[in-house]
């Protein structure tokens, strides 16, 4: 099968799933049901199912893309849309809200964490690329150093907050970082569409020089691309894309590890193919992942972070091990 | 180009990395056509001297000038240089995870356009950069599977699709068979002699430059000890002198020049 084609099909079968998951859950919503003018079970469609999973599906582009480009950066396999820590101080961010009790200078509703987590993400961000630059250049491999220290740095924060909060707030840290889409506000749904979209396309644009740093960095620059330019979009766009979604949803772990991955294994590593590949695949997955969530324990809800690594676990190893190895990993 | 003019011009060039200074006042002109070989001990500063050229450094500080056709190379832009310098890196380490065609045309970045990507005549050069290298039934072989000594024609190709006049090779040889590495080097004189592609290459093997003639630097500790026709290197101890080794001068068997070997 050639590429072209397979990522045909693979973006269709990906808007097949964006489009069927909607319709289940808790019961099942009958299409015939939304030509009923107000039916009851059409504004349960309308305004609570759809809204979802459009989020689920730019969340698990997003954090897809993130993980697809920081792995081409770091030409490393563990590399994840968290490895420079914009997720921690995120969860920093929306924690010391949380354990505030909401009191802090923001107190509007649901943009109360969702601010104090972008402050996080970019304090973070801004932490990482002040130590890369204090180095000179903008070496990766200063870079990878300052991530992971921010990320150990955030977490531990994290928990000190934790241990400092009362078990109700300690509680709903504990929801929050196990990530959820339950919350999320339509209105946030243009934010994080836009956040999204955006990156895909610049990414896309970037698609032939990415290519070249996988290659190497200075085979890379022998080729004409400006090194010190080209990580600091990479870092810019995955750092922006994935604070938006850490901000609505939580830190949903796995999905921007492994989709990048298998999307690799299925289509090798030109990047103009990979990127729509990988926000559509992405996107599938994390809507079936919210799926699951929705329906394994209902009427309660599984936390989607739980989800997402006990059903992407198996489903990348069963690619991981039909692909032959001329299929690249890393 | 014009006659004598140098395609390429080091004057008194020094380099430092934090404080080590790597390169120190080095002078050498290279004509359009001519086969620069660079020879010298380990640790003597030529893989540093070929990253100057293009501007792989990412810190460091430098002195002097280096010219590419007449203009200082820190007047080109980054897509500029590598239109007029093409690189062939060290072999070993990471296997890019491409197959030979693909691989190629990444060499076009500089020519294609951010839109439309590669042009027919894009494809063209790579197409033609892989039969001047032999490779043109390997095109579809994932770089991955494939011998050193083949992987080494497909960077070479590589470098050959980025249509560039200067070729900058590290050692290309280095971790070849002596079938595969006479292969290379009588490819890289082929190119030389009938493309006029000018070639500066870093390599250990001495003979290659005595055989080829062309013209051989030799740097020791990040100092020019001798530049100038490669049948320099045979006498007045400019070998002894930069390796502090002793080497022997022997005539070739078939009357073909004279070979040195390391004592």
């Amino acid at each position: 099968m050639s590429a072209p084609l397979r990522i045909s099909l693979l973006i269709a079968l990906s808007l097949l799933i964006l489009a069927v998951c909607p319709f289940m859950g808790l019961t099942f919503i009958s299409p015939a049901v939304l030509t009923v003018p107000d039916h009851p079970a059409s504004e349960v469609f309308w305004s609570l199912r759809v809204p979802r999973t459009l989020a689920a599906f730019l969340a698990g582009a997003g954090l897809s893309l993130g993980g697809m480009i920081f792995q081409a950066l770091f030409r490393n396999p563990l590399a994840t849309p968290f490895t420079l820590g914009v997720s921690s101080g995120a969860s920093f961010g929306a924690s010391v809200y949380f354990w505030l009790g909401g009191i802090a200078l923001i107190k509007s509703g649901s943009l109360g964490p969702l601010f104090s987590s972008l402050l996080g993400a970019f304090l973070s961000m801004f932490l990482v690329w002040s130590i890369t630059r204090s180095r000179g250049g903008f070496q990766t491999a200063v870079m990878l150093l300052a991530g992971v220290v921010i990320n150990f740095f955030f977490s531990s924060l994290v928990l000190f907050v934790q241990y400092m909060s009362d078990a109700h707030d300690s509680l709903r840290i504990m929801h929050w970082l196990m990530g959820s889409l339950a919350n999320l506000e339509t209105a946030r749904l243009a934010e994080l569409a836009f956040v999204t979209i955006m990156g895909t396309i610049f990414v896309m644009s970037l698609a032939p020089q990415i290519d070249l740093l996988t290659a190497g960095e200075e085979l890379a620059a022998s080729r004409g691309v400006k090194l010190k330019t080209l990580k600091l979009e990479i870092f810019i766009v995955a750092s922006v894309v994935v604070g938006t979604v850490v901000s609505l949803a939580g830190p949903i772990g796995f999905v921007g590890l492994m989709v990048p991955h298998a999307c690799r294994l299925m289509l090798g590593w030109n990047h103009r193919r990979l990127t729509p590949s990988v926000f559509f695949v992405g996107g599938a997955f994390l809507s079936l992942c919210d799926l699951a969530s929705r329906m394994v324990l209902a009427p309660a809800e599984l936390p989607i972070g739980i989800v997402t690594a006990l059903l992407g676990g198996p489903f990348f190893l069963w690619i991981l091990f039909r692909t032959n190895s001329a299929g690249d990993l890393f | 180009m014009t006659g004598g003019n140098p395609i390429l011009e080091a004057i008194d060039y020094s380099f430092w990395l934090d404080k080590a200074r790597i390169l120190k006042g080095i002078s050498f002109a290279v004509k359009a056509g001519d086969f620069l070989s660079i020879v010298g001990p380990n640790g003597a500063g030529k893989s540093t001297l070929l990253k100057c050229l293009l501007r792989l450094h990412q810190s460091g500080r430098s002195s002097g000038t280096l010219t590419v056709a007449g203009k200082d190379i820190s007047t080109y832009g980054q897509k500029q240089l590598a239109k007029a310098i093409s690189y062939v890196p060290q072999a070993g380490g990471w296997i890019p995870p491409f197959t030979v065609r693909d691989f190629a045309k990444l060499s076009r970045f500089p020519h294609a356009s951010t839109v439309s990507g590669l042009s027919p005549s894009d494809e063209k050069a790579v197409d033609q950069a892989l039969e001047s290298v032999g490779l043109t039934d390997m095109a579809k072989r994932s770089l991955k599977t494939m011998s050193g000594g083949e992987r080494q024609k497909a960077y070479l190709a590589a470098a050959l699709a980025q249509g560039a006049n200067i070729m900058l090779l590290d050692e290309p040889a280095a971790s070849l068979d002596p079938k595969h590495a006479s292969e290379l080097a009588a490819l890289l004189d082929k190119l030389n002699k009938e493309s006029g592609l000018t070639v500066i290459m870093v390599t250990h093997d001495l003979n290659h430059p005595l055989k080829t003639g062309g013209l051989a630097l030799v740097l020791a500790g990040g100092e020019r000890r001798y530049f100038g026709p490669a049948s320099g290197l045979l006498g007045g101890g400019v070998l002894e002198e930069a390796f502090q080794h002793e080497f022997l001068y022997l005539d070739h068997p078939y009357g073909q020049g004279r070979l040195v070997v390391a004592r």
